[in-house]
């Protein structure tokens, strides 16, 4: 079975003994992001992001079914994150390595039970039609930081995404087609964003976003999703060594004001994207009217 | 040497006006990477690339810098030690691919009670004995024929950086590489390098500090593919930091 | 307009290519020669993997039925006895589909077909895997109304304006001009198919053999695929060498 390869020894006391020395390997201060790109499809709904040489598209798709008999009101909403041969050869298909079980866990917990996304607006009809929204994360370069770039991704896909339009006669829902109507924005609750703290020497140092080297020496991270408005959604913790509460108290601050960023970033981003196809549509509706 | 090099895909037929006119007709024509032949007398190229020629030794070849190393006898290469079996190392030359065995007797005086200990993850500086495609490559730290290491056997301290195979290519291949910027550095600070042709750079410059700036030097020559005058900026620079 | 290729951008992958064209966007990468499970292990040559992954949703039988044509036809131009008991892994990923793809109601497997191709040959010259063969793909329409001319290379929104659609024919050349893939679908006559056939290898093969000149010549509008191929590889032998000719 094809084995993720580790780093060598030598590269792991270089690491380390550069941290002690206060120095990560690219420069970066300890708190830095790597350098965030986010660019949007020709459609809606997809996000693609690249944080340093790690890559992630998240895509959004939409279908209509019928609710689950225990949930009659609600729409449905899924996340699929499935690690493919193309990140790293070690991925197999169809066999989930740790890593991609707590991404997946990661996002579900941070996205889909923070009820980021309103599902009560995906039902059509109570207990018969319902929309089923479904989020797949493609990994398309993997040098660490997945969880991050993911939920980015996800965030920033679920706000760029138009569902079709929907009209509703008695028990009769017809979807409406792009052609016919403007389709219209998700109802979005909150944009939950996660921050990965990685720790090193018993949690004496603390770096945000470690590359796949960094990840390798870490000796544990934790995880956190915050919302802009300061909310915490989830912590999460792995790996064997302890952490002060102090430690974790000041990675929620770190997280607060680094989440506020990345909001800010994405909303500029989508904001530019709106000011683009708006071009185009400001002329298909002027166009429109002349043929009138 | 120019620019407008034959552009060869898989499939093309080299004719024979292209290939090498040897002064020496007793040498026989040497068919590099990306050829292959087909008898009688057809030489076919199998991976994109720019024809290269050398007269002097009559041998042609396909020059390009993309994919995965793969093990030629011969090839000083930075391995990583995976594991240690009863009569030999098991060392990974590059990720997911069948390790490269190293003999536990294959450094310079080693007997059973002398060899070194390898740990897994530790790096080897080794020269490729033997590869085919028929069994797994075989390294050696000795010179067969004198007994000496010349430089290879276990790498301590330091850190590796990753470049382009066409780099480690040019970085060994000394004055034709066209590289520069080790030797501009090395005027000034004191630093030790290998050169692994699996895309491998150790450098130990003493202190983090100035092993990183070397090994990041390196690394921007190979990726901004800068020429004599750009890789002397770097050194200006890198030399004005420390 | 030819096809946009970005080359060996990502940068875990041995190989890699992103493919667009007609609004169909692929992002294709290529692992290898690497270790082979011993389950898939074949003494004498390379085993070849095939991943198909759609853009939303997980693979269905229609994936499974491009991987298998697919991995038939790049087994059949990659020299697998050079690289034995390891293992080629190709992985494409589909990024975008036009938007009028779903509303076609043709067999879509057919028209994604050619670009899957396509990638797979670039991220393969990415890797440098040893190939006896270059390939070249494209797709042909016939319309069903009585002497439409058969559409080369059409966009979706060509489908979509030509239907009904009598037959929708792939095919995949070498560089030595011989076929190695045909897909038809729909009802056609053999002459029919011979036209489309000729049409078809017009476009991806250049004219008159393989030989070593680099002249760029276009062919109608739609331009010569293994002429658009050397061309690629041009940019990537230039870029690969650009540092003899840096100050």
């Amino acid at each position: 079975m094809p084995r993720e390869v580790e780093v060598s020894v030598n590269e792991r006391a270089f690491i380390q003994q550069a941290l002690q020395e206060n120095v990560r390997l690219d420069g970066r201060a300890f708190d830095a992001f790597r350098p965030l790109e986010l660019t949007f499809g020709d459609e809606y709904g997809v996000a693609d992001v690249q944080l340093g040489k790690t890559r992630v598209i998240a895509r959004i798709s939409v279908d209509v079914t019928a609710p689950l008999p225990e949930r009659k009101f609600d729409g449905i909403f899924q996340i699929v994150a499935e690690f493919s041969p193309m990140a790293s050869p070690a991925f197999e298909v169809g066999r989930p390595t740790d890593a991609e079980v707590i991404l997946s866990r990661i996002l579900e917990k941070a996205i889909r039970r923070s009820n980021a996304l309103d599902t009560e607006s995906l039902c059509i009809i109570a207990g018969l039609k319902c929309f089923a929204l479904r989020a797949d994360v493609h990994i398309i370069d993997h040098d660490g930081g997945l969880i991050d770039a993911s939920c980015i991704a996800v965030m920033a896909a679920l706000q760029h995404f138009r569902r079709p339009d929907v009209v509703v006669e008695g028990e009769k829902a017809t979807i409406l087609s792009v052609r016919e109507r403007e389709p219209i924005p998700l109802s979005i609750l909150h944009q939950p964003l996660c921050v990965t703290f990685s720790c090193y020497e018993d949690g004496e140092r603390i770096l945000i976003d470690a590359n796949l080297a960094e990840e390798q020496v870490r000796q544990e991270e934790v995880i956190v999703t915050m919302n802009r408005h300061g909310e915490v959604c989830q912590v999460a913790k792995y790996g064997g060594a302890t952490v002060e509460p102090l430690a974790l108290l000041n990675c929620i601050n770190m997280a607060s004001q680094k989440v506020k960023e990345i909001s800010k970033f994405i909303q500029t981003k989508l904001e530019e994207d709106a000011k683009k196809r708006d071009a185009g549509g400001l002329m298909a509706e002027l166009s429109a009217e002349n043929e009138r | 040497m120019s620019v407008s090099a034959t552009i060869i895909l898989p499939g093309d037929e080299i004719p024979s006006s292209t290939l090498p006119q040897p002064t020496n007709k007793k040498k026989p024509l040497t068919l590099g990477p990306g050829l292959r032949h087909i008898p009688p007398d057809t030489i076919v190229t199998t991976v994109a690339g720019a024809l290269a020629t050398d007269t002097k030794k009559n041998a042609v070849w396909v020059e390009y810098n993309s994919g995965r190393y793969l093990p030629s006898a011969g090839d000083l290469v930075i391995a990583t030690v995976n594991n240690s079996a009863a009569e030999n190392f098991n060392c990974i030359l590059t990720p997911n691919t069948p390790p490269a065995t190293l003999p536990h007797l294959a450094f310079e005086g080693a007997t059973r009670k002398t060899r070194p200990q390898l740990y897994p993850n530790s790096l080897v500086y080794a020269r490729i004995f033997n590869a085919g495609k028929e069994s797994s490559p075989e390294l050696t730290c000795v010179d067969p024929s004198t007994g000496k290491s010349d430089g290879l056997g276990p790498l301590k301290g330091g850190t590796v950086f990753q470049i382009s195979l066409g780099m480690a290519r040019r970085l060994l291949a000394g004055r034709k590489g066209g590289v520069i910027v080790l030797e501009g550095l090395s005027e000034k600070v004191g630093f030790e390098v290998a050169i692994g042709r699996n895309g491998m750079l150790w450098v130990d410059g003493g202190n983090i500090k100035t092993t990183l700036v070397i090994g990041k030097a390196v690394q921007e020559v190979d990726e901004q593919a800068l020429g004599e005058k750009g890789q002397k900026k770097v050194v200006e620079r890198v030399l004005r930091g420390l | 307009m030819g096809p946009e290729v970005v080359l060996s951008h990502l940068h875990r992958a041995d190989g890699s290519a992103t493919y667009t064209h007609n609004g169909y966007c692929v992002i294709g990468s290529v692992n290898g020669p690497i270790e082979v499970l011993r389950k898939d292990e074949q003494p004498e040559e390379a085993t070849v993997e095939v991943n198909v992954r759609p853009a939303a949703g997980v693979g269905s039988p229609k994936e499974r039925h491009l991987e298998t044509l697919l991995h038939n036809t790049l087994r059949s131009i990659i020299l697998t006895r050079s690289i034995p008991r390891t293992l080629v892994q190709i992985t494409l990923q589909i990024r975008s589909l036009p938007e009028e793809d779903s509303v076609l109601g043709v067999n879509t497997s057919l028209t994604l077909l050619p670009h899957l191709l396509n990638t797979s040959l670039l991220a393969l010259l990415s890797a440098s895997i040893p190939l006896s063969t270059i390939l070249t793909s494209v797709l042909i329409a016939i319309p069903s109304s009585k002497n439409a001319i058969p559409l080369l290379s059409p966009t979706a929104k060509d489908l979509l304006r030509a239907k009904p659609l009598r037959s929708l024919h792939v095919f995949a050349f070498s560089g030595d001009r011989k076929l190695l893939l045909n897909e038809s679908y729909g009802s056609f006559g053999y002459e029919e198919w011979d036209d489309a056939c000729e049409m078809a290898e017009e476009v991806c093969c250049k004219e008159g053999g393989v030989e070593l000149s680099e002249g760029m010549e276009v062919e109608g509008q739609q331009g010569n695929l293994e002429e658009w191929l050397r061309q690629v590889v041009k940019r990537k032998v230039e870029r690969e060498q650009r540092w003899r000719t840096a100050d």
